[in-house]
């Protein structure tokens, strides 16, 4: 008991304020980081991209366009056959600029200047030039965290616009990724374009991901692509926030025979 | 400590305030450099790991208990600002132990040479529990959204030779000032007698 009193009188303070560093670590650590991100964006806000802010949406659009009026054509078709179709993705998105990247070496994450004040919510999607970049993990009152697609943990439900062969896209840590198809002939080709498939619940459907670069449709158990982003993840400074509910999402799209229901596919975020 | 003149006294307390402003800024400075990629501070995409400089420069003045909760307390941060799993802590921790007892062992002299090649090693050893824990739950989770070991292992060799490299060349940066300042603060309110802040 002296000993304890004795060590009590000699260490109080420097245990107390070790113990105070602990909790309030510990309550950032709750709090997902908030005040740090909040710091974070208030110390970049005159690094952050302002004047060519439209220009860059535009041009990089345009990309983006392309690849959407294919999907838009075979959309067309199949809902001229199947009428009760309401598939249109309303999007008003919100601008928001990239002001800062993972903040360890594993994850894929991007930083950006909106958040929940700006009516940011987990679970929007962001969709930069050229098409999907992510999915809102986290929300500060100012900023926000995005899980890019091409973080290793990501999965996205994905088909070949043209043929509609469906699968799932693999994030690798960098701007190629892997599409792991169902069907064990899935009828694809170099520079066929990427899109999320309606089995997302995560996304929407008729976003595009990406262009195949490369085929390995012998590989076991399942064939697979390797596809190019069509966003250009490492350079991008400016992305869209678009609201998304997960549960308002409804399959639109008449069942594919190939794919078969799995619960891993759509379930991008953190383990 | 405890019995010294008014005037003196007055003195400590000031640069007690000074040291945890010193201590609780360069912590939030290493944090706000995390997310930012700073021209020269990115290599394959990989950043320096700021945090485990401060948490070396920490345990080598300290005892093993000031340096561990560092370690957790950094860990926690970190984990705060990417997410819950896999966990920096384990890694942060090992650190701080490890940085202490090589300290203890005087196997090192406080120069920027020794510095950075602790931190190299030091990084080396975090990315591995991380890796660690990744395949851990590659393994005990048949659910598991982590890629195959191959491609596991493939990265952390990626993250662990850029990150190493850049961390240790970089150590000086944080660990100069933080050192030349505690040495500072010892210097001016710890005598000889106390053997608790050893230089």
């Amino acid at each position: 008991m002296f000993a304890l009193r004795q060590w009590w009188s000699r260490y109080a303070l420097r245990a107390s304020l070790l113990a105070l560093a602990l909790a309030s670590a510990w309550s950032i650590y709750r709090l997902n980081a908030a005040p740090i991100y909040e710091i974070y964006r208030w110390m970049t806000l005159p690094l952050q991209p302002g004047p060519s802010r439209a220009e860059i949406l535009e041009s990089s659009a345009a990309q983006e366009l392309r690849q959407r009026i294919i999907e838009l054509e075979i959309q067309n078709r199949t809902l001229r056959e199947a009428v009760a179709a309401n598939s249109t993705t309303d999007q008003q998105g919100i601008p928001a600029a990239v002001i800062g990247r993972s903040a360890s070496d594993w994850w894929q994450q991007l930083v950006l200047s909106r958040g929940s004040r700006d009516g940011v919510e987990i679970g929007d999607i962001v969709a930069g030039p050229g098409g999907l970049v992510g999915r809102i993990v986290a929300v500060s009152p100012s900023s926000s965290r995005v899980l890019l697609i091409s973080d290793t943990t990501s999965r996205v439900g994905a088909r070949v616009s043209r043929s509609r062969a469906t699968g799932y896209v693999r994030g690798q840590a960098g701007q190629q990724l892997i599409m792991e198809f169902f069907d064990k002939m899935p009828e694809v080709e170099v520079g066929d374009v990427i899109v999320t498939s309606a089995y997302s619940q995560l996304f929407p459907e008729g976003m595009a991901i990406g262009r195949v670069v490369e085929l390995d449709l012998s590989k076991s158990p399942a064939p697979e692509v390797t596809l190019e982003l069509s966003a250009p993840l490492n350079v991008v400074e400016w992305v869209e926030i678009i609201p998304f509910d997960a549960q308002q999402a409804t399959p639109s799209e008449p069942n594919d025979a190939s794919s078969e229901p799995s619960e891993q596919f759509s379930q991008p975020g953190q383990p | 400590m405890t019995l010294s003149s008014p005037k003196s006294r007055f003195g400590m307390a000031r640069y007690r305030w000074l040291n945890t402003v010193v201590i609780l800024g360069s912590v939030l400075h290493c944090l706000l450099l995390l997310p930012a990629r700073l021209p020269g501070m990115e290599l394959l995409g990989v950043t320096p790991n700021w945090l485990l400089v401060w948490v070396v420069a920490w345990s080598l003045k300290r005892n093993q208990w000031e340096s561990a909760i560092a370690g957790l307390t950094l860990g926690l941060l970190q984990d705060a600002m990417t997410s819950p799993y896999p966990t920096h802590t384990i890694g942060l921790v090992l650190v701080a132990l490890l940085t202490n007892r090589i300290q203890k062992q005087r196997f090192i002299q406080e120069d920027f040479i020794s510095v950075a090649i602790i931190v190299f090693g030091m990084v080396v050893l975090a990315q591995t529990t991380i890796a660690f824990q990744v395949t851990l739950h590659k393994l005990l989770q048949p659910q598991s959204l982590y890629p195959a070991f191959t491609a596991i292992w493939q990265q952390h060799q990626r993250i662990v030779l850029s990150s190493a490299i850049l961390t240790s060349l970089w150590a000086p940066v944080l660990y100069y000032p933080l050192n030349q300042w505690w040495r500072y603060f010892a210097q001016r309110t710890a005598p000889p007698v106390n053997s608790q802040n050893p230089l």
